[in-house]
């Protein structure tokens, strides 16, 4: 028979906290005054290492090197490391259940629970002055250096060490604490420390001295990061919001003594654990100065929770907890609440006492909210008889009283219990409330006993829950790898057999499993699997799989891959040996022109050059000559290309053009001798242009010659030349000067573009009959237009110039034409 | 000085773009197109608070206009930012302690922020906190760089997804580098697949398709047309495959933006891929549409327009007063100060003016806005005191439409319209090769010859023989070049004497590109052209502007073929009509020929033609019928239908039944139409005329690498020296 749930229950003023205890403890009566301890939230686990700075009493079974214990909340060894590096500093817990281990030389180690690590190093300034302490959350941590100054890195999947602002402090603080970012107002971490009199609080920008009247001995962050509570040196605790802009609470305790622990419990009271030689006192205190003392025989460790405090003593874990309202109503003694009339409602009725009935008829009006109630407090409740009886009395009982009701409550419930009672169990060790459990999400609690190799369960619950299984395959994959003693069939078959069910999953971690397992070729056979090309490329880099990695990424059409792979093999492999591997990849060969040509030219004339690329190789060096400012380099470059171009038959034509730009370039570098202008990088249209507009007639006659300019564009560039100089008399000259190719209009255009409609009647009369109306009409001569109109017999031009002519008198003259057009 | 010139380019177009209307435009259909938007929008302050306190931001600049569309500058200020910057290889001197680079993962930056930060190293007092965000995703290549460089540990690396761009509710762009489509193709010539090129911007179109996808819910249908469509839908469905392995991985994330990949969408009906390739026709021809002129004439960039302020004729806005415009630029300072004297100005359907002329055809918008012009000509007079936004549109509309009026009605334009057209149209005549001559004895911009020249080689498969005699005949008469010089190389020898020798570089990856080429004795490709022309009737003569009755009228004329291929895919142009029979080559011609008798163009074509039509026109059914014409077109057709294993149906189910809860029971599906390599601003147009006529069955969405047209195009390609470097063919 359980005890009365009511049995641990305590009064804090008007409100009811509760100690649970949770598990006896598997381990052997363990000194906890001797060790430094970190402990996980959400009844995570428990690392312990001995603490060289508490005496040891030397006895003959202590090895000489240190071992870091992990136990689960139940006291049961998961996992010990043998800790040989340097003196360590803190530890914590992330979010993923990793130990993170700080050390003095500033380095931060981060293990999972089978005992592997990974690590980081916190920089420089952390190096040469040394950590000193360091405050370890979720997803982040602040380091103290020995100068005082803060490091903190905000993400442990990218550590990232940063400098926060110097605080300006020389002495060491009596304590300190941070802000997690996601509870600050700037979503940055910020860092409270104690010092003199005050705290100072401080970020990444700046350090900010509070100008509070201390000195503080503890504090800590409430765990909605909401309220700071405070302990001062005249034993007062104080709590307040945090940023100090609201007074909540102050409490007189009269111990001058810092307490060892200042924890919260939950959000609205506070713990303190003193642990002096002849006693070890816990004090909670209620938000309104109420308090209770507790007292424990050897010394304990406080674990604060979202919703509570798990308290580790030697031989117990417990859970201290405000009791759930829910749970409150229905068995604070007296209740008269509807659920409590309902709880009780079922005790008569398997009694079968009439009362049963009369509590029903009692709280019919609030029937359903009773049933939700006891519902909600079967999820409190750690004991499964008082599920049980909860659960029956609102579904099985309450409800038969009710018109409707909607099961979706009732079975998410029932789910959730099956689920906690499962990883509460001793074994398993998880002592997680249901606050815990909403919070933490189904998925997390599964990625929690994977990491503690309990796959089959966990595979249980997801199958239950309907969640995907495919990351506890892998991971029982990896382990399975990483214990077995097979032979690497054996082992791939069993892998393949039981993950082919799954048609997506990635197979990249557990490759890579095998292949730091020594196991290289298991891993490539598993690899094979991965359906992810990204997941699959990386690994095959570092299992030296040159050729099948570059394969790989050019199946997956992923650009990006193939260059990371390119730039591996690239700096791994002699050059003959790297273009050789790549060759027949046109792909790759195709990527590495594009970024050779922006980033590495050297290395594309090489691979032109060995894959025999001779238009390629000339189209290079004719690109690298415009670049060249100096022109016997230009030139020299040019003749590379015009070598290349030369020996491929069919590029006879731009061998010939390459030719032509030499001669052109030397034909300018003696233009501008001769007329001491800049002519070089101009086009032979440019080059003839720019001669005529310098009055060089001569020069741009022999150009034309020389580069058998077509008559017509060297007709047309005269033509815009002299134009653009005015030069009248000149032009004349030329267009008397023979038939021109590209008729008389273009001159006639040209003068009417520069408004120049003297010049341009001049050439009116040379043009086409047809075209001279419209072309008089553009310089106004309106008269001519339809005199010339009037000659070609063109009625309908001649009417048009009519429609134009704004001259009422010439308006006239046309009219006359008409008339004389129409009668002919 | 330099700081203060940067900052007030990058700001212009923040300031002046009209961001409060761009933000309202959006969100009206069942896409909510606005979403996309959003989630950018609410990132951007995000990534700004990663980094506490007064910072400095540091541009793309290809980025600088697409940002501007998605959030004030008034975000930026409230998050920090202190001053913005382009990021180029300027070496900035800023006091600012904290910089957040936003770029595209491009290796040039990599360098620049590499060389910054070793700069800044140097001066042992500056303490910098260096934060970088790769627009969309950050890539292991320029990590690589960063490391090679020795500042990967210093720099804080992120990204910001921003995959889409949206500019109206029927029209999203990527908003890639306008050299996309070159950079697929220009390793096609000497490789057998597509996918031996670069193809990076596949497999980034695959990932803001998947995007897409996962806030839809799949395509249940994928089609395309060309060879880069196919690898982009097959990289598509490998990535869905991949995805579902990501999403297990990552599962407490996807708890709280759950992805719709394991659904099919309820709102999209299918995706159709054009690829640029099978349709070059279209952006080499002239645009002729209102907005598509504007693109051609000012070069629309990300939906802003720069605009001279005298054109407008506006007085200077407050706030870009005499302080805003330093007096002095420094001599040498680039580009950037000569910008910040036009204005930007843009041009979306928050412009309820604008909105109504941008599709129409140019011959059309004159008239209009004259009549606009009129009732406003009073007013005409207090444009230099206009206050209101709406106010200073109308002036920008007038002036802009003043200004392309001056350029329509010249000869140069007119005759290169009628030799586009006669090219189109297959009309042989002697004169598109005397004319391209001419442009290039006159030294007309060589982008503009290339054009006419490039669009002569596409649709006559090369330059042919009659055109070879006719400049061999010149050349004996007018010339001394002996006769065995083939006529390519003459005309390509005319390019190169006019624009330089660089150009041997141009015309060569021309070639290699497909737009540029000797006629060879194959005819096939010719016949191609002059098939496709005539199955799809591209050319239609009689163009009612005003009232049209097909998407030709974009074109005066001709209609775009891409389009066309939606027609095909989409509307089913001939099975409805024709009840019943068939769907045939012969009965697409009369039914798009039959426009003006009112079944294609009405807006009621649904209602008119009864439920039989309109359960026609829902379903889809990819390219059944089409495929004889689909065979005469480059590159390979896909059509692939997306399924939803049985194991999640349940699931699938329920998206379903929640979708359809937010939107209710009866929405019309949305066709995306997704242009691999850029689409212009007709093509845009014609797809909206679609969609005019499928009013009530269904919407288009336009969806794109980025927005081109002949002019983009080809300038990617043009080789620059480094001396012309920073004009025409360098995109700021």
């Amino acid at each position: 028979m359980a005890p009365n749930p009511t049995s641990g229950w305590i009064q804090l003023q008007d409100r009811f906290y509760r100690k649970v205890e949770v598990y006896s403890l598997l381990w052997k009566q363990i000194e906890l005054s001797k060790f430094i301890i970190a402990g996980a939230q959400y009844g995570g686990p428990i690392a312990m290492i001995r603490d060289d700075k508490k005496v040891l009493l030397l006895q003959n079974q202590q090895p000489i090197k240190p071992i870091i214990y992990i136990y689960s909340s139940a006291g049961k060894l998961l996992q010990q490391i043998q800790w040989d590096k340097g003196r360590i500093v803190a530890m914590g817990w992330t979010e993923q259940e990793q130990l993170v281990v700080a050390m003095e030389e500033g380095t931060i180690r981060m293990y999972s629970l089978d005992g592997e690590y990974t690590q980081f190093t916190l920089g420089k300034e952390a190096k040469e002055h040394g950590v000193t302490d360091c405050q370890i959350w979720g997803n982040g941590l602040v380091a103290m250096t020995g100068n005082y100054q803060l490091i903190s890195v905000t993400n442990f999947e990218e550590p990232r060490p940063k400098q926060l602002a110097d605080p300006g402090i020389s002495e060491p603080p009596h304590c300190w604490t941070v802000i997690l970012p996601q509870y600050t107002l700037s979503r940055h971490v910020e860092v409270l420390i104690a010092t003199a009199a005050t705290i100072i609080v401080v970020d990444g920008q700046d350090a900010v001295d509070q100008r509070l009247q201390g000195p503080f001995t503890k504090m800590a962050v409430s765990p909605n990061g909401k309220f700071l509570a405070l302990f001062t040196s005249e034993g007062k605790l104080w709590v307040v919001s945090t940023d100090f802009q609201k007074n909540l609470s102050e409490f007189a305790t009269k111990s001058g003594i810092p307490p060892q622990q200042l924890a919260w419990c939950g959000t609205d009271s506070v713990v303190l654990y003193w642990e002096l030689s002849t006693s070890k006192i816990v004090l909670m205190i209620g938000p309104f100065g109420d308090w209770i003392k507790l007292s424990y025989d050897d010394a304990i460790y406080l674990i604060p929770e979202i919703d509570g405090v798990r308290v580790i003593t030697a031989d117990k874990c417990e859970f201290l907890q405000k009791v759930p309202s829910p749970t409150e109503e229905i068995f604070a003694i007296g209740s008269t609440s509807a659920s409590a009339m309902l709880y009780d409602a079922l005790d008569h009725f398997e009694r079968k006492s009439p009362k049963a009935d009369d509590n029903i008829r009692g709280i019919r009006a609030e029937l359903g909210d009773a049933v939700d109630n006891c519902i909600e407090a079967a999820g409190h409740e750690f004991s499964e008889h008082y599920q049980r009886l909860l659960l029956k009395a609102s579904y099985a009982f309450g409800k038969c009283f009710l018109d409707s009701y909607n099961a979706e409550q009732f079975v998410n419930m029932a789910q959730n219990l099956r689920v906690m009672n499962a990883v509460r169990y001793y074994d398993i060790g998880i002592p997680i409330t249901y606050a815990q459990y909403q919070r933490l999400t189904p998925e997390s609690l599964i990625d929690r006993l994977i990491n503690r190799n309990h796959h089959l369960l966990a595979m249980r619950i997801a199958s239950y829950l309907k969640i995907r299984t495919d990351r506890i395959l892998i991971h029982w994959a990896c382990a399975k790898i990483k214990a077995s003693t097979e032979d690497e069939e054996t082992i791939c078959r069993a892998i393949v057999d039981k993950l082919s069910q799954n048609a997506s999953l990635s197979y990249a971690e557990i490759a890579k499993t095998a292949y730091k397992a020594g196991q290289p070729r298991l891993a490539t056979r598993l690899l094979d699997y991965e359906p992810r090309a990204a997941d699959q490329v990386p690994l095959l880099i570092s299992m030296q799989e040159d050729e099948l990695s570059l394969v790989k990424a050019i199946e997956s059409g992923d650009t990006d891959l193939v260059y990371l792979v390119i730039f591996h093999l690239k700096r791994k492999l002699p050059l003959g040996e790297f273009f050789r591997l790549i060759n027949n990849k046109p792909l790759a060969c195709n990527l590495l022109q594009v970024y050779c040509k922006e980033q590495d030219r050297e290395l594309l004339k090489d691979f032109y050059y060995q894959d025999d690329r001779r238009i390629e190789s000339a189209n290079l060096s004719l690109e690298e000559s415009f670049g060249e400012t100096d022109i016997v380099e230009r030139i020299s470059k040019l003749r590379i290309a015009l070598k290349l171009y030369q020996d491929d038959r069919n590029h006879t034509f731009e061998a010939k053009m390459v030719e032509d730009s030499i001669k052109v370039l030397q034909l300018q570098t003696q233009l501008e001798k001769d007329l001491k202008e800049s002519f070089i990088g101009l086009s032979i249209s440019q080059t003839i242009h720019k001669c005529i507009i310098l009055g060089q007639s001569n020069k741009a006659a022999k150009i034309k010659t020389d580069f058998k300019v077509t008559e017509k564009r060297f007709w047309w560039i005269k033509l815009q030349g002299l134009v653009e100089t005015r030069d009248w008399e000149e032009l004349e000259k030329f267009a008397k000067s023979k038939k021109s190719p590209i008729g008389y209009e273009p001159f006639v255009q040209e003068c009417i573009k520069m408004r120049q409609f003297q010049e341009a009647s001049k050439y009116i009369m040379k043009c086409e009959p047809a075209a001279r109306p419209m072309l008089f009409v553009k310089i106004g001569a309106f008269r001519e237009a339809a005199e010339q109109a009037f000659t070609n017999k063109d009625m309908a031009t001649l009417r048009e110039v009519r429609a134009k002519c704004p001259n009422s008198v010439v308006g006239q003259e046309v009219d006359n034409l008409i008339i004389q057009l129409d009668t002919k | 000085s330099k700081i203060e010139l940067f900052q007030r380019s990058v700001e212009t177009p923040l300031l002046y773009g009209h961001f409060s209307m761009s933000a309202s435009h959006l969100g009206k259909t069942p896409l909510d197109i606005a979403k996309l938007r959003d989630a950018v929008r609410k990132r951007l302050p995000e990534l700004l608070d990663t980094v506490r306190g007064k910072k400095g931001l540091i541009l793309d600049p290809q980025l600088t206009g697409p940002l501007s569309l998605i959030a004030e500058i008034s975000i930026l200020k409230d998050h920090g930012v202190e001053k913005i910057y382009h990021l180029d290889d300027n070496i900035l001197d800023t006091d600012c302690k904290n910089l957040i680079y936003i770029c595209r993962p491009k290796l040039k930056y990599m360098k620049y922020i590499a060389a910054q930060i070793r700069k800044d190293r140097q001066d042992t007092s500056k303490r910098i906190e260096y934060s970088l965000f790769f627009v969309s995703q950050r890539t292991m290549l320029c990590e690589r760089i960063l490391e090679e460089e020795g500042v990967l540990g210093d720099i804080t690396l992120g990204e910001f997804a921003m995959e889409w761009i949206p500019f109206e509710d029927d029209l999203i762009s990527m908003e890639l580098d306008n050299s996309t489509w070159k950079e697929l193709n220009l390793f096609l010539f000497f490789s057998l697949s597509i996918k031996d090129g670069d193809t990076t911007a596949i497999h980034q179109a695959a990932k803001s398709l998947m995007k897409l996808q996962q806030i839809y819910g799949l395509f249940p249908r994928i089609i395309g047309k060309g060879d880069s469509a196919k690898a982009l839908a097959d990289m598509l469905i490998r990535m869905r495959r991949e995805q579902a392995v990501v999403e297990e991985v990552s599962s407490s994330t996807s708890r709280q933006n759950p992805s719709l990949l394991n659904s099919l969408s309820t709102h999209i009906d299918q995706l159709v891929i054009i690829d640029r390739n099978v349709d070059l026709y279209t952006p080499l021809c002239t645009q002729l549409t209102y907005e598509g002129l504007i693109d051609e004439i000012f070069r629309i960039k990300h939906s802003f327009v720069e605009v001279d302020p005298s054109l407008v004729g506006t007085a200077p806005a407050p706030g870009q007063s005499a302080s805003a415009q330093p007096a002095a630029a420094p001599a040498g300072a680039s580009a950037a100060v000569a910008a910040g004297k036009k204005k930007n100005y843009a041009l979306n359907s928050g412009d309820k003016l604008f909105s109504q002329l941008c599709d129409l055809n140019f011959a059309v918008v004159g008239g209009l806005l004259n009549k606009i012009a009129k009732r406003i000509n009073e007013n005409y007079e207090e444009r230099h005191q206009a206050k209101t936004m709406a106010q200073i549109r109308t002036f920008v509309d007038t002036g802009i439409a003043e200004e392309i009026m001056s350029q329509t009605i010249t000869d140069e334009f007119n005759r290169m319209l009628e030799t586009q057209q006669n090219l189109v149209a297959g009309v042989d005549s002697n004169s598109e090769v005397d004319y391209i001559e001419e442009l290039i004895d006159k030294q007309e911009p060589i982008v503009k010859v290339l054009r006419v020249l490039c669009l002569m080689s596409l649709v006559q498969g090369g330059l042919k023989a009659k055109v070879l005699e006719h400049f061999k005949r010149e050349i004996i008469q007018a010339s001394h070049i002996s006769l065995t010089t083939v006529f390519n190389g003459l005309l390509t020898c005319e390019i190169i004497q006019t624009y330089g020798y660089e150009h041997i570089q141009t015309l060569y990856d021309l070639e290699r590109l497909g737009l540029f080429n000797v006629r060879t004795s194959s005819n096939a490709s010719r016949a191609a052209y002059a098939n496709v022309r005539r199955t799809l009737r591209l050319i239609v003569n009689e163009v009612d502007e005003h009232n049209p009755a097909d998407i030709s009228y974009v074109y005066s004329g001709y209609a775009p073929l891409s389009v066309r291929l939606v027609q095909c895919a989409v509307q089913k142009i001939s099975a409805g009509h024709a009840g019943g029979s068939v769907p045939g080559i012969g009965l697409l011609v009369n039914v798009v020929g039959g426009g003006s008798s009112g079944t294609i163009g009405s807006n009621n074509t649904a209602s008119q033609n009864g439920g039989q039509d309109k359960s026609d026109k829902t379903t889809v059914s990819g390219w059944k019928g089409y495929e004889e014409i689909l065979k005469l077109l480059p590159g390979a057709a896909v059509d692939e239908v997306q399924t939803v294993e049985a194991k999640n149906e349940r699931e699938a189910k329920a998206t379903a039944a929640r979708a359809k809860r937010s939107l209710g029971s009866h929405h019309k599906k949305t066709t995306i139409v997704f242009f691999l390599g850029g689409c212009t601003y007709t093509e845009v147009s014609a797809i909206r005329f679609l969609a005019q006529q499928d009013e009530g069955v269904r919407d288009y969405l336009v969806a794109t690498t980025q927005m081109i047209n002949g002019n983009t195009l080809l300038e990617s390609v043009i080789q620059s020296t480094p001396f012309d470097r920073g004009e025409s063919v360098e995109q700021v």
